[in-house]
């Protein structure tokens, strides 16, 4: 399997704090790669470098697209997702609570609308091509809500959902950027074991149907065992191990990291 | 009712009693005299006493009907009919207040007075409208409106005394001025929001008044603009007695000549100048710009994780809003033929907050039962004089407590995957 994501010599620091230290993974097309450790490992720092919200002290980030690899150090704040087509999710939820779940669909897909609607002049003059193409977002915005189960809640506020349905909005929502790398932070948070088990699924799905590579913050271990392809361990902010689920589960260091040092 | 709850209700009105007494003791049962030589003061316990005597009957009043857990309000209820009507019938609704507009110059009981009254709430509806844009779907909050109003005024009033073209010409050139204007203030908040955001566009409201008065070349400084050409019906001046040669509209529809022809159009321009702004809001909400307003409002770190550029997304929203603001300065400069800096203060763009604020947030029809509401009383109290903003403040008081989201806070979605429901 050819890479997708490759983490090289990765360093963040804040002030005299070493959040990052020289890290380097990487995470394969058509594979969920998990980054776990105990709190404050740097787990959500590496995702907020990758993601464009912090610029990293030092190392590079590349990622392997058809026509030839990107650094993502290129790319700041909105092009990350708008350009090199890297989405993600946050550890607490973000949606837009005051709008419809259809609306949260559409605001991603605001790139493409936006150019269909002519800048808004073709959506002023309310043109056919320009109402097309909104159907066209609508269809796609049904597709994933099908998949998760609340299409026919489409047309109530985001915010009035439960918990766990709005986890799994957030994570459609992501997708409906049509991203080549899917970043998720804890999305298990908070979720009962049967949504956590349906979450496995709609991960699965993700990466077997729609060919995206999936990056994975998660404390929830029957999600990470259960589905993870590779895992990458971090404690203070250093790479600990890295392999594949079976392998963690017996490494010496990760027991250590997790459990401390048997005197 | 139990015993209990009216000795309770009574001591909490004797209360009252007391903090209205030490309230209005001072403010209304003094008052300063000046007979001859030097300020002599007069008491007048009398009206004291009968103010704070209806504050104790109102406070006992509200008592009793609390302990009875009766909702009283007619205008919550009229207002909450308001917001749960289906999109058929505010379309109705919408139709008929337009109808209404329409016809209202030619009912019996409209006076030029009225005329005047209708044309300052149709402007305020328009400012509430372009304004609506920034802060009710965008979020941002923008205390300094009235800025965009004063370079719309003064754009349309320099072009017009200076060139001498017509109303057509220079009314969306003072839009473009103002929405130039508008991405000018834009760019240095585009990282501030809230509390930040609003101290700097109050700042950037009052500089622009106070170049206004100051900059005495171009602006002619506190004095003003004086000439502004007023408009005129497809070439047809409202003149009495037009120039040699030149028709004007009351010779040319053979009218008998009454100042009220230009108040009646003054009014029309308004009203659509008005309706063309709420067309427009209607529409670009539903567009993808649209949507992306009220998402930089509910998420502003969620939209960039979604690729939505922050940036362009705010500075058309401060730019469209401003634009419109713009329209309505070019209408207010030519309606009064004089404008000067005073008329761009502070509390107009208070106003203008505190009606999209009260109207509720991002609602069309809130903007404009608030104007009415808050113009209204403020007009129906003019003999009191000064003490009228105690009714404005009054009017807001009485929003917040019943309606704290505003009159109508609910918002319907842009688009529907299955239809109208209700």
């Amino acid at each position: 399997m050819s890479n997708l994501l490759s983490v090289e010599n990765l360093t963040m620091q804040f002030g005299g704090l070493t959040a990052i230290d020289n890290l380097s993974f990487d995470a394969k097309n058509n594979e969920i790669t998990s980054i776990i450790g105990p709190n404050g490992a740097g787990k959500t720092t590496v995702f907020n470098c990758l993601t464009g919200f912090y610029k990293p002290t030092n190392g590079q980030m590349f990622l392997h697209k058809n026509e030839g690899k990107i650094s993502l150090r290129k790319y700041t704040d909105f092009k990350i997702a708008h350009v090199a087509k890297v989405a993600r999710t946050f550890q607490n939820i973000r949606l837009f609570p005051a709008m419809s779940v259809l609306e949260n669909l559409l605001v991603a897909q605001h790139n493409e609308l936006m150019v269909a609607s002519g800048y808004s002049l073709f959506g002023l003059l309310n043109l056919k091509s320009y109402r097309d193409k909104e159907q066209l977002a609508v269809d796609k915005a049904r597709y994933w809500l099908d998949i998760i189960g609340l299409t026919n809640r489409a047309d109530d506020n985001a915010g009035d959902l439960p918990y766990g349905d709005q986890r799994k909005l957030e994570i459609v929502r992501a997708m409906c950027i049509e991203p080549k790398l899917l970043c998720l932070d804890e999305p298990a948070a908070g979720l009962n074991p049967k949504e956590s088990a349906e979450l496995n699924k709609l991960l699965k799905f993700i990466k077997t149907e729609k060919k995206t590579g999936i990056l994975l913050i998660e404390h929830d271990m029957s999600v990470v065992m259960g589905i993870s392809d590779h895992v990458v361990v971090l404690n203070y902010g250093k790479k600990i191990f890295e392999g594949t689920a079976d392998q963690t589960k017996t490494s010496k260091e990760v027991i250590e990291a997790y459990l401390g040092v048997d005197e | 009712m139990e015993k209990k709850d009216i000795i309770q209700s009574v001591k909490d009105s004797l209360f009252t009693g007391v903090i209205a007494l030490a309230l209005f003791g001072p403010i209304v049962g003094l008052r300063t005299a000046s007979k001859g030589e030097g300020l002599f003061i007069t008491p007048q316990w009398g009206i004291v006493f009968i103010l704070v005597g209806l504050c104790i009957l109102g406070r006992f009043l509200i008592n009793l009907n609390s302990a009875r857990k009766t909702e009283f309000t007619f205008f919550s209820k009229f207002t909450s009919k308001l917001s749960s009507v289906t999109e058929e019938k505010a379309k109705h609704l919408a139709i008929t207040a337009i109808l209404f507009a329409v016809v209202f110059p030619f009912l019996p009981f409209t006076d030029r007075y009225f005329m005047d009254v209708a044309i300052m709430i149709l402007t305020y509806i328009m400012l509430g409208w372009g304004l609506n844009i920034v802060v009710g779907l965008a979020g941002l909050l923008d205390l300094g409106y009235v800025a965009f109003y004063a370079v719309g005024a003064y754009s349309y009033a320099l072009i017009a005394t200076t060139f001498g073209w017509s109303f057509w010409i220079c009314l969306p050139l003072a839009g473009v001025f103002a929405a130039f204007f508008g991405i000018l203030l834009g760019f240095p908040v585009l990282r501030l929001r809230g509390d930040y955001l609003a101290i700097v566009t109050l700042g950037f409201g009052e500089i622009i008044r106070i170049v206004l008065i100051n900059w005495y070349e171009v602006t002619n400084g506190p004095d003003g603009i004086t000439g502004i050409p007023r408009p005129s019906f497809f070439g047809l001046p409202f003149k009495r007695s037009p120039d040699e040669g030149e028709a004007s509209f009351h010779t040319f529809f053979n009218l008998e000549y009454s100042t009220m022809h230009r108040i009646i159009f003054l009014y029309y321009l308004i009203l659509i100048l008005a309706l063309i702004t709420n067309y427009f809001t209607l529409k670009i909400r539903k567009l993808p710009v649209g949507r992306a307003w009220e998402a930089l409002r509910e998420d502003e770190i969620a939209c960039k994780s979604l690729g939505v550029n922050p940036t362009n997304t705010k500075l058309t929203a401060f730019a469209i809003g401003a634009m419109f603001g713009g329209f309505a300065g070019s209408f207010f400069a030519t309606r009064q033929a004089f404008i000067s800096p005073e008329s761009f203060t502070f509390i107009e763009s208070a106003i203008i907050v505190a009606i999209v604020v009260l109207g509720g947030m991002g609602s069309q029809t809130g903007v404009v039962l608030a104007s009415i509401f808050l113009i209204g009383i403020t007009e129906m109290f003019r003999d009191l004089e000064q003490y009228r903003m105690i009714a404005f403040g009054g009017a807001m008081v009485l929003i917040m407590v019943f309606k704290p989201k505003g009159i109508l806070a609910n918002r319907k979605p842009t688009i529907l995957m299955h239809g109208d429901k209700k």
